[in-house]
């Protein structure tokens, strides 16, 4: 009992710290009336103001729904006036396909044409001399309108323009677009569709810009060209580009001899680098064995008198002052000992040489080599659909190989005429001197 | 008449063609031409030095050979090597010339078949592989000079050949002809 009571009491006991906390039930009560007193007072008002209102919207309504009749009957007279102009569209088509007739095939065959044509004069040269030709052409190309007879009619004077255009080799005052970027207006002879010239030389005509270019690269034979211009004949021979500058575009994009020798590379530095060491040795050398078989000559003439600015005679003067034709065999041996001595020099240089030119190919295969490596690692790293890029890279590592044989070829040339001209002199001093020198003792008349 | 101006036409007509060709392979063609009149002069010389010098020379020298009986058999061996070296100089020498020229010609060949083929790789980089009349040009220069580089060493080869034997003949036969005992 007690117990039961603590525990309510416990319970109860902070419900009453709440209280205390807020308000007590009496003022809670008088609020709760208060704010009831003002609801109900609220509700009569807003009931007064919709019994007022009600009258105003019914007359809303009913001015909406005669608006929403009114657009109905506009909808319906619409849709009747839509159908008749379709049916006077239909009709009207009908009329226009009875009155073109055969001319809707003649239409669409001019703008097909003429779209052909604007093609073919896309980089013809006569484009500069008739500048609106082309966009004239191509209106009528695109547009869907009919053509009007003037159209018609300016479309095959155009073609026959270009037709007796084309047979003509003229000279007219023309824009051209100089090396150094500037437009001048200058004469140019014009053959045809082929080629035009201007004061430099052949022109160039670039679709992209419309306009005449002096390309810095001439073709060969412009020297005719001015002198027909300087002459003036009637009938002269005259070049042309038959490709229509084609041919004279890629004519300046052709690598020059210079831009070739740099594609070589280091490799094909180091070979022309043993080229030039290798005419260089051989110049040396020619000069050096020219000037001792002159000395050689002048001593073969005069065998009593060894002189020391020869191998022969040095060879010769072995033997001392008197020599005896009977002591010939202690003499040979004598003369053996001095022609060891003289035959390294005049073979100096030789070896060098044939090596020289056994290196120069092998190198130029490696440049080539390296150069197809780098071409294909490039192709493989950037997946080469283009077989261009691999054609320049090849055609420029190809150029080390012809550089090796270009340097190859001479220097074995030189090489043979060295070494024939050595073997001359050793021979002569080897297998000769002591039978020239017996033949002079004895006084015989000599013979070689 | 009219069959020597048809003839004088047709002559006129293969020069041309000739010239065509050594258009076609390019600058090595003439460098070619001119190694090839060089070693063929060099062949006719050899032949009339054969047949018309050499002879008198040999002719010469035996007589001065037979006037040097008395003298030592030391001394004739020394003349004898010397005339001998003589000989083979004369003989030989040219030969060496052209020797090397015959190994020039394919080496002259790989060059024009390696520039004909930079050539092909160009016009290939230029306007990509649908343009084969413009890759033509460049496939004579690298036929053309292979082809000729190869006809004139194989007919050097054999000239050669044969100048080099009639050489070694006429050399054995002087060296028969000095005899000493």
């Amino acid at each position: 009992m007690i117990r039961r009571l603590a525990f309510v009491l416990a319970l109860s006991l902070p419900v009453f710290a709440l209280a205390a906390n807020t308000l007590s039930p009496d003022q809670l009560l008088e609020r709760i009336r208060s704010e009831r007193a003002a609801e109900v007072s609220a509700m009569a008002e807003r009931e007064k103001a919709f019994l007022a209102g009600r009258g105003e919207q019914a007359r809303l309504l009913a001015a909406a729904r005669a608006e929403l009749n009114a657009q109905k009957a506009e909808a319906e007279r619409l849709k009747v006036e839509f159908d008749r102009q379709a049916a006077q569209l239909a009709e009207q088509e009908k009329q226009l396909a009875q009155r073109v007739g055969s001319f809707g095939e003649l239409f669409a065959v001019v703008r097909q044409s003429a779209g052909d044509v604007a093609g073919h004069w896309q980089d013809s040269l006569l484009n500069v001399q008739y500048p609106e030709r082309l966009a004239r052409l191509k209106a009528l190309a695109e547009s869907r309108a009919l053509p009007s007879s003037e159209d018609l009619e300016g479309y095959w004077m155009a073609l026959l323009e270009d037709l007796a255009a084309s047979g003509r080799v003229e000279r007219v005052e023309l824009p051209v677009v100089g090396g150094d970027g500037r437009q001048v207006t200058q004469p140019v002879l014009r053959v045809g569709t082929f080629s035009a010239f201007g004061e430099g030389g052949f022109l160039r005509y670039d679709a992209d810009s419309g306009e005449l270019l002096a390309p810095p690269r001439q073709p060969a034979g412009d020297s005719l060209v001015k002198s027909y211009l300087q002459s003036g004949d009637a009938l002269a021979a005259l070049p042309i580009d038959p490709s229509r500058g084609s041919l004279l575009a890629q004519l300046q994009r052709e690598p020059g001899l210079w831009d070739r020798v740099q594609h070589g590379g280091l490799v094909g530095w180091v070979i022309l680098g043993l080229g030039v060491l290798g005419l260089c040795l051989a110049a040396w050398r020619m000069i050096y064995l020219s000037g001792v078989s002159r000395s050689i000559k002048v001593q073969l003439q005069d065998l009593g008198t060894p002189r020391d600015d020869n191998p022969l005679g040095r060879v010769i003067g072995v033997l001392g002052p008197k020599p005896q034709l009977a002591d010939l065999e202690t003499l040979e041996l004598k003369l053996d000992e001095a022609i060891l001595q003289e035959t390294p020099p005049l073979e100096r240089g030789q070896g060098l040489l044939k090596l020289f030119s056994a290196v120069a190919p092998l190198l130029g295969l490696l440049g080539t080599v390296t150069g197809m490596i780098v071409t294909f690692q490039a192709i493989t790293q950037s997946g080469g659909g283009d077989s261009r890029l691999m054609a320049d890279g090849i055609s420029q590592a190809l150029v080390t190989t012809v550089q090796g044989l270009v340097v190859a070829i001479p220097l074995l040339f030189l090489h043979a005429l060295l070494a024939s001209r050595s073997k001359a002199l050793v021979q002569l001093l080897e297998q000769q001197s002591a039978g020239l020198v017996a033949l002079h003792l004895s006084g015989a008349p000599r013979r070689d | 008449m009219t069959d020597l101006h048809a003839y004088w036409l047709r002559l006129v007509d293969s020069g041309h063609a000739l010239l065509d060709l050594m258009a076609a392979g390019g600058m090595v063609m003439w460098a070619l031409a001119g190694l090839c009149v060089i070693y063929w002069t060099l062949v006719f010389e050899r032949l009339w030095f054969m047949h018309r010098i050499f002879p008198r020379w040999v002719e010469a020298h035996r007589q001065a050979w037979e006037q040097f009986d008395h003298l030592s058999g030391t001394w004739q061996r020394s003349v004898r090597t010397a005339w001998l070296a003589q000989a083979q100089h004369r003989l030989g020498g040219p030969l060496r010339l052209g020797k090397t020229l015959v190994a020039l010609y394919p080496l002259l060949g790989l060059l024009g078949t390696v520039s004909g083929m930079i050539a092909v790789f160009d016009v290939l980089a230029m306007s990509g592989t649908g343009n084969p009349r413009g890759m033509a040009a460049g496939v004579w220069q690298a036929t053309l000079p292979t082809m000729a580089g190869m006809v004139l060493a194989i007919t050097g080869l054999f000239s050669l050949a044969r100048l080099e034997r009639s050489a070694r003949l006429a050399l054995e036969q002087l060296a028969d002809q000095l005899r000493h005992d």
